[in-house]
């Protein structure tokens, strides 16, 4: 996949038979495939440790998978070393569940962090990043609506305000992939829905945003398309408008579900 | 009315009882090996009280001589004091930016790898087990007598003590936010800049002003194997038997801790 297929509409991330085995018995991804185009709000939904979380950190190449593959932008998230794996983590941004800002850092540098990447290392060292990439996380955390809160330290936010900061800071990285695992599990409903919408309006700016949810709910008012995972197999990959009961107690069944997150 | 167990009461079998009988041989066994221990202890001290009664009186007659201090030499004794302060200033600085590469090597959570971490833990580890005395000791004899021995001894030996520390505080920090700045293709050292440093500085900058201070404390003695500093008049006087300028030398070494100690804490609670 190059990026000329990727303009030409072609999928941004594709997974194919993607296996992970944490101990010889405990299958947490058994042979999971999908394709993602740009623009597209995909919801994962799965009970705990049906493996969402360990997809999101083998497609970000945090963790190895044992089989199968991870194509971002033409280049093999699963077998890329130092510096073709950061050149493909800098296309997948990975906003996580517990927000993982640097506490006593603010909120504007933590946005900053996403543009690790794309400055040189004497300035992230000196802390003098270029106009443009300020400009650039200024931008951001305008988008989740913290603009007004950049210079307060991390740990001084409400846990909301975390998880916002941490989207500003995946905006910021300027990915074509955006996963989110759990962006809303710690939020209260007014911050989970506002937290969606922002995810949402990133998909519609072309952007491919995968993010996993518990509620099933969110999952049809808010993605396109939802996957589901079950015991790491992928059980149910339909628009988001055609999911039925039958297909959550697909999911949610307990049978089976040994995985681990 | 008070919460009872349900069940009909009846008498369950106490764990402690088989022992109860052992408890007093065990409890006379250990009281054997603590007065061995001690003893043993005390005859290779050679410990005598009858020499401390018989050399108290000479001691008391050394502080009555002491009074009034003399303060002739004032000007020359602070230059040594400020000669101490200088010399643990430069030794805990220059070990301070030799630990910086140490501690991300000997930390377990950044290390690039185990084939460097265990030799790091081990130089460190030998470098904080000689004392900067013993360091002085060799220095003085390599680049000759004076403050700057003292500043190489503080310096070794204080690479190897404040690396250590700031590498396990990295290792007590969560791994989410350096997985975070990984995650969006980072390379190490600005994973390292961005993530690692905001959050440990404050540990660290609080290691290096206690190791400061320490070494303040810990120069005095240097002057001693002819390192510089407050501490070579210490040994001057007590040789001499100047019994008014030792006092005047300690109360300088007391004031000049307290002080240090003082601004340090000052500093360190600024910057927590």
């Amino acid at each position: 996949m190059t990026t000329a297929a990727h303009e030409a509409g072609g999928p941004v991330v594709r997974v194919e038979r993607l296996t992970k085995q944490y101990e010889p018995t405990v299958v947490a991804l058994d042979r999971v495939s999908f394709q993602i185009a740009p623009g597209e709000f995909v919801a994962v939904l799965g009970p705990s440790g049906a493996g969402k979380t360990t997809l999101f950190r083998c497609v970000t190449g945090l963790i190895r998978a044992d089989h199968g593959s991870v194509i971002v932008h033409g280049r093999d998230v699963c077998r890329a070393r130092g510096r073709e794996l950061r050149a493909a983590r800098r296309e997948v941004a990975l906003i996580f569940q517990q927000f993982n800002l640097v506490r006593r850092s603010s909120a504007l540098q933590n946005v900053l962090a996403g543009r690790l990447a794309r400055v040189p290392t004497w300035r992230v060292l000196l802390r003098r990043f270029p106009g443009p990439d300020r400009q650039r996380a200024f931008a951001c955390l305008d988008a989740v609506g913290l603009l007004d809160r950049a210079h307060a330290r991390a740990d001084q936010l409400s846990g909301g305000q975390q998880q916002r900061v941490a989207i500003a800071r995946a905006l910021a990285q300027e990915a074509s992939v955006i996963l989110a695992d759990e962006p809303v599990a710690s939020l209260d409903p007014d911050s989970a829905a506002g937290v969606l919408e922002t995810l949402r309006a990133v998909a519609r700016s072309g952007v491919a945003v995968v993010a996993s949810l518990h509620q099933v709910h969110l999952a049809t008012a808010y993605a396109d398309r939802v996957i589901a995972l079950r015991a790491g197999r992928v059980v149910e990959d339909t628009p988001a408008a055609g999911l039925d009961t039958h297909a959550l107690e697909a999911i949610y069944a307990r049978t089976g579900a040994g995985g681990r997150r | 009315m008070r919460a009872s167990v349900p069940g009909a009461p009846r008498e369950y079998p106490d764990l402690a009882t088989p022992w109860r009988s052992l408890r007093g041989v065990r409890f006379v066994a250990i009281v054997v090996v603590v007065a061995g221990f001690y003893s043993v202890c005390w005859h290779l001290a050679q410990v005598d009280p009858g020499k401390l009664v018989s050399g108290l009186p000479k001691m008391l007659s050394w502080a009555a001589k002491s009074w009034p201090p003399a303060t002739d030499d004032l000007p020359i004794l602070l230059l040594r004091a400020a000669e101490t302060v200088a010399m643990a200033a430069l030794g805990t600085t220059i070990a301070a930016l030799l630990a910086v590469p140490l501690c991300v090597l000997a930390a377990k959570n950044v290390a690039p790898g185990t084939w460097l971490y265990y030799p790091t833990r081990w130089f460190l580890n030998a470098l904080r087990g000689i004392d900067s005395f013993v360091f002085a000791l060799l220095f003085v004899a390599a680049v000759g007598l004076g403050p700057f021995a003292g500043v190489l001894g503080i310096a070794l030996h204080t690479w190897g003590s404040t690396a250590k520390l700031w590498a396990e505080a990295i290792e007590s920090l969560p791994p989410g936010p350096l997985e975070a700045a990984a995650a969006t293709g980072a390379s190490r050292v600005k994973v390292l800049s961005m993530a690692l440093l905001p959050d440990a500085a404050p540990t660290m900058v609080s290691v290096a002003l206690f190791w400061w201070e320490f070494n303040v404390r810990a120069s005095t003695v240097l002057g001693v194997v002819g390192a510089g500093g407050i501490g070579q008049e210490l040994k001057n006087s007590m040789d001499l038997l100047d019994f008014p300028r030792l006092f005047t030398v300690i109360a300088i070494i007391l004031a000049m801790v307290t002080l240090i100690d003082h601004g340090s804490q000052r500093l360190r609670r600024a910057l927590l």
